[in-house]
């Protein structure tokens, strides 16, 4: 990589009269869409649509197909950050801790820097050598896909670093009009990088900070995922149907399992209707409605029975806050139900919600149900009781008996 | 293309004009709104197109006269219009549609009265018509359709004309209702709502004043809009309006309505009959109907199936997938009746193995847990009353009304 990115290209650093194209990202207001047409639903002007002149916050994210009209830039940058943003962000001591030689805040290296998300005025100030071809995009998602893996850092600081550089490699996309199959991989890869800080940042979500940051991951989750399927269906033909487009449609169904409770941007129902009838009949698809079905109806043994045996590690990720959700409702309806002289056997009932006894016993009590123990040593949920409630701060997190292989990807 | 000669193209044209500055000059929206009509595909405006095709020299024309000349910006971009749908070149006919539509706006705004919201009534349809014509043509050109959704904010804007105090603010709901079918089209559903707020929320509309037409088609797709929501209650509402008010005579209107009044009242537990299923061709929801009246959850599956295609397109699959805790209920309460003809005093104790018996019958197969699952699921919902002995296995239902009835509400969630 190193050699690659030292390419001998002279930029002339004085020739920009402009001011430099980065500035502070502030926490967006996204709108979400996701339009049968790529084209952005945000701007309203009947004028020749001009990208970056449109005032609102996300316009730099939006969808890749939407600027076919323009000319679109060809990125010269060989490294992963243009050089003179580099130099700006060294002098002006703005740097992210992975971009530090040596730990020194003021400098940093080709092979450390990586440019930053900023919401550009207007394409008229950017120059071709602030824009990353695709090889070199490439090569900065699998450099960030690598820090995943760092233990160096808590995984919030690694998580806020990739998420700001993964947007700024989809702006340089969207820019050069970048929407081929190495697109669909690469946007892919970035669905996958919020799908796990979905669901480990997920774990944390006492602490407000990171409670506020799981809540912008999922924006950036859903947004990515609809220029994700955007990419689709502009390289879609006939017979073609891209290799993971089912499991990625999957996920929007189990992001989406209590839509009807919520008025959200696009009703799961209008969303099906766009859905192509080969992905439709894929395993990935009919294991998210048979999810969709037992979730809605509330037939809580046959959506543990269908996530225990069928759900793939990225889906498992975006259906985890639903599942203490199906116990919970579980347990409501078995105290509701139950006759009063038959307390029901916590054994039973761990195997039918998938949870260790131990943790059933104290989900049981953060729902402020208690338990027993019968003259045997087996503890027992009586039911009838009167003090269900759901807990204020949510659920703690509990294992999914099964799927331990999930958990332990940590 | 039949032969024209350089006089008979300039005549038509003239003729044109003439009829054009007449209808304004004596505000006389009928004839006005004919000169609009692009997609009605006219005799009068094709062989018009075919003279421009010939004749191209009526921008001259128009600027050396003083009855239309004033109008030159509006009447020569939808001469451009009429030329290039002529041609078949769509993409050009919208943009030159839209330019026109544009420039009769700003003359629409001035003229005192609503005289020519025919017309205007006119421009917007073919706003949208000839928008989706564009993109369909941009579409197998491998490019990105993206006019529609220019139509809609075009739209927008017109909305915004017609919402003062004036008499012409009666037009504001055709506009509305295009830009629902524009939404509903494009699936952008959620910009409805800025619309259903300005229309139900503003004090310058009052419902009731707007044509009847109009009521009728906002009712209809704001009751759609309640259905993909889920909110029963306020469907029913709107979608019987639509239903009581629509022309008796369209059919059509009428079973397109019933397509998405059906789920929503068998979610409340009315049931349509057969003669009304068959009269508005909607047999692809008597085997539901069945299902329901008989507790047949093998055929409310098979028919899910079956019209699995048709109902996605709907948006009433995830509706009508949901009426199965109701099957499960009528199929417990058959159980029920059965074993009350052969022994009343102990009828109401149903023992779950006898459930699964009965599933099995119907090919289905559920353990006894699944269907302790269910039970404690209608009775917590209501649709069952009584409790659930895990260790007996049995469900023990009360002995006053087990099974009530739904009575037009939706089934507690």
């Amino acid at each position: 990589m190193e050699a690659r990115r030292s390419r001998n290209q002279h930029h002339n650093l004085s020739s920009s009269s402009s001011s430099t194209s980065y500035t502070q990202k502030k926490p967006s207001n996204v709108t979400r869409h996701q339009s049968k047409f790529s084209s952005s639903a945000r701007s309203h002007s009947n004028a020749a649509r001009v990208p970056f002149n449109n005032a609102q916050e996300d316009a730099a994210d939006a969808d890749p197909q939407s600027f076919s009209d323009f000319n679109p830039l060809v990125g010269t940058c060989p490294y992963m950050c243009p050089e003179r943003e580099r130099i700006q962000r060294e002098n002006l001591r703005d740097l992210a801790v992975f971009e530090r030689l040596h730990g020194n805040p003021a400098k940093s290296s080709p092979s450390l820097a990586v440019k930053k998300f900023c919401r550009t005025i207007s394409t008229k100030y950017i120059q071709p050598f602030d824009m990353r071809p695709l090889n070199v995009l490439e090569d900065t998602l699998n450099y960030l896909m690598s820090l995943l893996e760092s233990k160096e850092h808590p995984f919030e600081v690694v998580h806020d670093f990739i998420s700001d550089r993964t947007r700024s490699i989809r702006q340089d996309l969207t820019m050069q009009n970048i929407v081929n199959k190495k697109a669909i991989y690469m946007y892919e890869q970035m669905v996958k990088f919020h799908v796990i800080s979905h669901h480990k940042l997920w774990h944390s979500m006492s602490d407000p900070n990171i409670a506020s940051m799981h809540h912008l991951n999922l924006e950036q989750l859903t947004k990515t995922l609809a220029s994700l399927f955007n990419l689709y269906e502009a390289n879609r033909n006939s017979t073609y149907v891209h290799e993971n487009e089912a499991e990625f449609c999957s996920l929007h169904v189990l992001l989406h399992l209590d839509s009807s409770s919520k008025p959200t941007v696009e009703p799961l129902s209008l969303w099906f209707c766009c859905v192509p009838a080969l992905v439709l009949k894929s395993k990935e698809m009919q294991f998210a409605r048979r999810i969709l079905r037992s979730f809605r109806l509330g037939n809580y043994k046959e959506f543990f029975r269908t996530t225990a045996s069928q759900a793939s590690y990225l889906q498992y990720c975006v259906m985890e806050p639903y599942i203490n959700e199906v116990r919970a409702l579980a347990i409501s309806c078995i105290n509701f139900g139950g006759y009063k002289l038959h307390p029901y056997p916590l054994f039973n009932l761990s195997k039918l919600l998938m949870i260790e006894e131990s943790d059933l016993e104290s989900f049981c009590n953060s729902c402020g149900l208690k338990t027993c123990t019968d003259e045997s040593g087996n503890k027992l949920l009586p039911t009838k009781q009167t003090t269900f409630s759901h807990p204020k701060g949510g659920f703690q997190h509990y294992s999914f008996l099964g799927l331990q292989e999930y958990e332990s990807k940590f | 293309m039949a032969y024209m000669s350089m006089g008979e193209a300039h005549r038509r044209i003239t003729e044109y004009l003439n009829r054009f500055s007449d209808a304004v000059s004596s505000q006389d929206g009928a004839s006005l709104k004919s000169l609009f009509a692009v997609s009605s595909d006219s005799h009068f405006l094709l062989s018009l197109a075919d003279a421009l095709n010939i004749f191209h020299d009526a921008p001259r024309l128009l600027k050396n006269s003083d009855n239309y000349g004033q109008y030159s910006d509006i009447i020569l971009p939808l001469f451009r219009c009429l030329q290039s749908y002529r041609q078949s070149n769509l993409l050009e006919a919208y943009t030159a549609f839209e330019k026109a539509a544009n420039a009769f706006i700003q003359e629409f705004r001035n003229w005192e009265s609503a005289w020519a919201m025919e017309a205007l009534y006119a421009i917007v349809y073919d706003i949208r018509v000839l928008a989706e014509k564009a993109d369909r043509e941009l579409a197998s050109n491998g490019k990105s359709p993206e006019k529609l959704k220019g139509a809609g904010s075009f739209l927008m804007k017109v909305f915004g004309v017609l919402a003062g105090k004036g008499s012409k603010r009666v037009g504001a709901l055709y506009v509305t209702c295009q830009l629902f079918k524009i939404y509903f089209k494009l699936g952008t559903v959620h910009l409805c709502r800025s619309v259903i707020r300005s229309i139900e929320t503003a004090r310058i509309f009052d419902f009731e004043e707007f044509p009847k037409r109009d009521k009728v088609t906002y009712m209809y797709y704001t009751g759609r809009l309640e259905v993909f929501n889920e909110n029963f209650p306020a469907a029913d509402h709107k979608l019987s309006y639509a239903l009581e008010h629509c022309n008796p005579r369209s059919e059509a209107n009428i079973r397109m309505i019933l397509k998405h009044l059906i789920p929503v009242k068998l979610s409340i537990g009315i049931l349509p009959t057969n003669m009304l299923l068959e009269k508005y061709s909607l047999l692809e929801y008597s085997d539901i109907v069945q299902a329901l009246r008989r507790g047949d959850l093998r055929l409310l599956r098979r028919a899910l199936q079956d019209h699995e295609n048709r109902f996605l397109r709907s948006g009433v699959y995830l509706v009508l997938e949901k009426l199965e805790l109701q099957v499960y209920q009528r199929l417990v309460k058959k159980i029920y009746i059965i074993q009350k003809q052969k022994d009343p005093s102990k009828a109401h104790q149903v023992k779950l193995d006898v459930i699964v018996k009965a599933l099995k019958w119907l090919e289905i197969d559920m353990d006894v847990e699944e269907v302790e699952c269910i039970m404690a699921i209608l009775i917590y919902k209501n649709l069952m009353k009584g409790y659930f002995a895990h260790k007996s296995k049995v469900v023990v239902l009360s002995k006053q009304d087990p099974f009530p009835k739904l009575n037009g509400k939706p089934v507690n969630s």
